[in-house]
């Protein structure tokens, strides 16, 4: 039947379609390629013109990225021979290994954070979207107003007073502080969300859960959130996403203990400018876990980035 | 038009959200426009008062 | 009382089961559910909202703290509004916004169009072409910094390439007039996908039965193509530009990582303007005007937005 119907494209124009986007794909991933591939090359061969598609795969920049080096006298080097694989690499340039670098840290705050403000909003955010959808809130609709458009704030324009209000109460440049942050801004998007979920869950099975003596807590939990589990889930990696990325907030608000990758990742120096395949190696690591996550959302990405306007 | 001007004697929703959105649209191309900067200096007042607006006819009935 | 899914949806509780409810009320419930998230939000976001607001009235600087502020009243205002160097950078933003997103809807609505004709494998191709717009924006203009270096780059070398140009005859970032275009073709780059998506959800929300009438009155591709397509994405593409004329107002990350807003002042968007005066001058009170201004001017375009958004639900 389709095959016969009006609206089904012809095989010619599927064809000439179907190469056109592979074109524009192919395209669109030669910076993504570029980036990954400069990981694996040497100071050298980044900086190289013609640039090099083809050279001598090293793990260098990845040692760069996770240690500091010092540059050291022949005779300290001839005297302790190098140990390790990476020291190795290192000794080509007549250095040792100092010790880690910071990105490890940069690296682990940013799961902290992204991590401890995803649970943070989710649990909030249930909750929140639990209420909106069941019971009868007073200006319900402003309140969801309200929730989203904090959302749309720009982010340099409330840093001031954040700033200011971070520098009073302590915590400025905290874990905590950050997730705090970040909880905010993610609320809104987690609420909106997960109140679209909810509503797609007959009232029926709750009610019949409450008739049944349970109560409202228990209704919630033992009805409801498992059948929102794929919905919170799907919302839970959009807070992740979203927290992993965020930049302007964190490199306005931290600059040590609690400062995240992104704004670490563009200050890694090499001897003589920036290490670019050091730089790639980060960004590498960096992007790798959100490229894996978006392929796992891809049934949910419109919904999440329309705040659930668009369900299909 | 006629239908547009009775709606808003009216106090009905539709037609002064429209013209909210108006405002806003104005304002904002009053703010970011290269011709003159009278305009630039109206822009936020602009949009302040249809972004009030805004507010105010959401809660008209339709 | 009507008893049809319409009612019974309207009201909260039915009765029936209210009567019946173990535990607290729902009242008490719904405002410990709710209580949180209203309080986290008050306390981040409006709570500084209204200091801001304060702030903007005064000349505090945030440097100097024992300095007690004076009352200036709308002076900052004045100041900003009439300041020809700021409307710069606003022209430098409208600049940025509208060849983003006109090459944006350009581009994202042929690629949804051609998705949409159904080829072998389009589910596949459409995530990865997805994949830009979900990366860290600081971490993707710190490597595209990278790609425009003039001589070693890779965008100078296929650039060159294809136009016989010396690749160092040209810098992306350093020169006035191709640094506001380099901006533009990162962001494209990012974001087209997004507007393909919400396309994509537009095209596939017309229902086939619609062309068939067309096609049995005879009505040409090209005509059904303007008269039912495009009317039908319509409020999908306003959505999308919406989102994106938002976003792209108060870019600051991606855009402060490639250029810094230089080279002058040519890419300096009001967010990274804002950002200085803040930040590095230090003139909190004007700079809380300014913030106060860019944010009634987003929440304006946000209040249009929730209001495409509803438009957009109820199909």
């Amino acid at each position: 039947m389709s095959s016969f119907s009006v609206t089904e494209p012809s095989n010619r124009s599927k064809w000439f379609a179907g190469t056109l986007v592979i074109l524009y794909a192919l395209i669109t991933m030669i910076p993504l390629a570029w980036i990954m591939l400069t990981g694996f090359k040497s100071p050298s061969d980044a900086i190289s013109y013609p640039p090099k598609v083809v050279f001598e795969p090293t793990l260098e920049g990845y040692v760069n990225l996770f240690t500091t080096r010092t540059r050291q006298t022949q005779e300290y080097l001839d005297a302790n021979p190098p140990e390790t694989w990476y020291e190795e690499i290192v000794r080509e340039y007549d250095m040792v290994i100092a010790g880690p670098s910071k990105f490890g840290e940069r690296f682990l705050n940013s799961v902290i954070i992204g991590f401890g403000s995803t649970f943070l909003s989710i649990f909030l955010g249930t909750l929140a979207a639990y209420a909106f959808s069941r019971f009868k809130i007073p200006l319900a609709d402003d309140l969801l107003f309200f929730i989203l458009s904090t959302r749309m704030m720009p982010p340099i324009a409330v840093a001031i007073p954040i700033f200011l209000m971070y520098r009073q109460l302590g915590l400025s440049d905290t874990h905590l502080g950050m997730i705090l942050l970040y909880t905010a801004v993610n609320i809104s998007l987690a609420v909106w969300l997960l109140k679209g979920f909810i509503d797609e869950i007959p009232r029926e099975y709750e009610e019949a859960a409450l008739i049944d003596g349970y109560t409202r807590f228990q209704a919630f939990y033992k009805v409801v959130l498992p059948q929102a589990a794929t919905g919170i889930a799907s919302t839970a990696i959009f807070c992740l996403i979203f927290a992993w990325n965020e930049y302007a907030f964190a490199v306005l608000l931290t600059s040590g203990t609690a400062q995240t990758a992104p704004p670490f990742i563009p200050t890694i120096i090499g001897v003589g400018g920036l290490d670019w395949p050091a730089v790639a190696a980060g960004a590498t690591i960096f992007l790798l876990p959100v490229m894996i996550f978006t392929i796992l959302l891809r049934k949910h990405l419109l919904r999440g980035i329309t705040f659930g306007a668009v369900r299909k | 038009m006629s239908n547009f001007l009775t709606g808003l004697m009216r106090l009905k929703r539709g037609p002064w959200e429209m013209l909210a959105t108006i405002l806003i649209g104005l304002g904002v191309f009053m703010l970011m426009q290269p011709f003159a900067i009278w305009l630039y200096t109206y822009s936020f007042i602009t949009t302040l008062v249809g972004t009030v607006m805004f507010i105010i006819v959401s809660h008209f009935k339709d | 009382m009507t008893d049809t899914p319409a009612a019974r949806a309207a009201q909260a509780t039915p009765p029936n089961v209210a009567r019946k409810i173990k535990g607290l009320s729902d009242r008490a419930i719904a405002w410990i559910f709710v209580g949180p998230t209203i309080f986290l939000l008050l306390a981040i976001n409006i709570f500084p909202l209204i200091w801001t607001i304060r702030l903007s009235f005064t000349n505090f600087k945030a440097n100097r703290i024992n300095r007690e502020p004076e009352w200036v009243g709308l002076r900052n205002y004045e100041r900003i509004l009439t300041d020809s160097d700021i409307w710069l950078n606003m022209q430098a933003t409208a600049h940025f916004l509208f060849w983003t997103i006109f090459f944006q809807v350009l581009i994202g609505f042929t690629l949804a169009y051609l998705i949409n004709k159904k080829f072998k494998g389009n589910d596949l191709w459409t995530t990865i072409i997805v994949l830009p717009m979900m990366l860290s924006p600081a971490v993707v203009g710190n490597f595209w910094k990278f790609l425009y270096q003039p001589q070693i780059g890779l965008f100078n070398y296929i650039v060159a390439f294809f136009t016989g140009k010396d690749p160092s005859s040209f810098e992306m970032l350093g020169s006035v007039d191709l640094a506001p275009w380099s901006i533009v073709i990162v962001d494209t780059w990012m974001w087209t996908p997004f507007v393909m998506l919400i396309c994509l959800a537009g095209l596939r929300s017309i229902p086939d039965y619609i062309y068939e009438a067309a096609e049995v009155d005879r009505a040409s591709k090209l005509r059904q193509f303007f008269t039912i397509t495009i009317p039908m994405v319509l409020p999908f593409l306003m959505l999308a530009v919406l989102f994106r004329g938002i976003e792209n107002f108060k870019m600051f990350d991606l855009v402060v990582q490639l250029t810094g807003g230089g080279p002058g002042s040519t890419t300096e968007l009001t967010s990274i303007n804002l950002k200085r005066e803040a930040f590095e001058k230090w003139r909190t009170g004007y700079a809380s005007a300014y913030a106060i201004i860019l944010f009634v001017t987003v929440f304006g375009l946000a209040s249009i937005y929730v209001k495409a958004l509803n438009k957009v639900k109820e199909r």
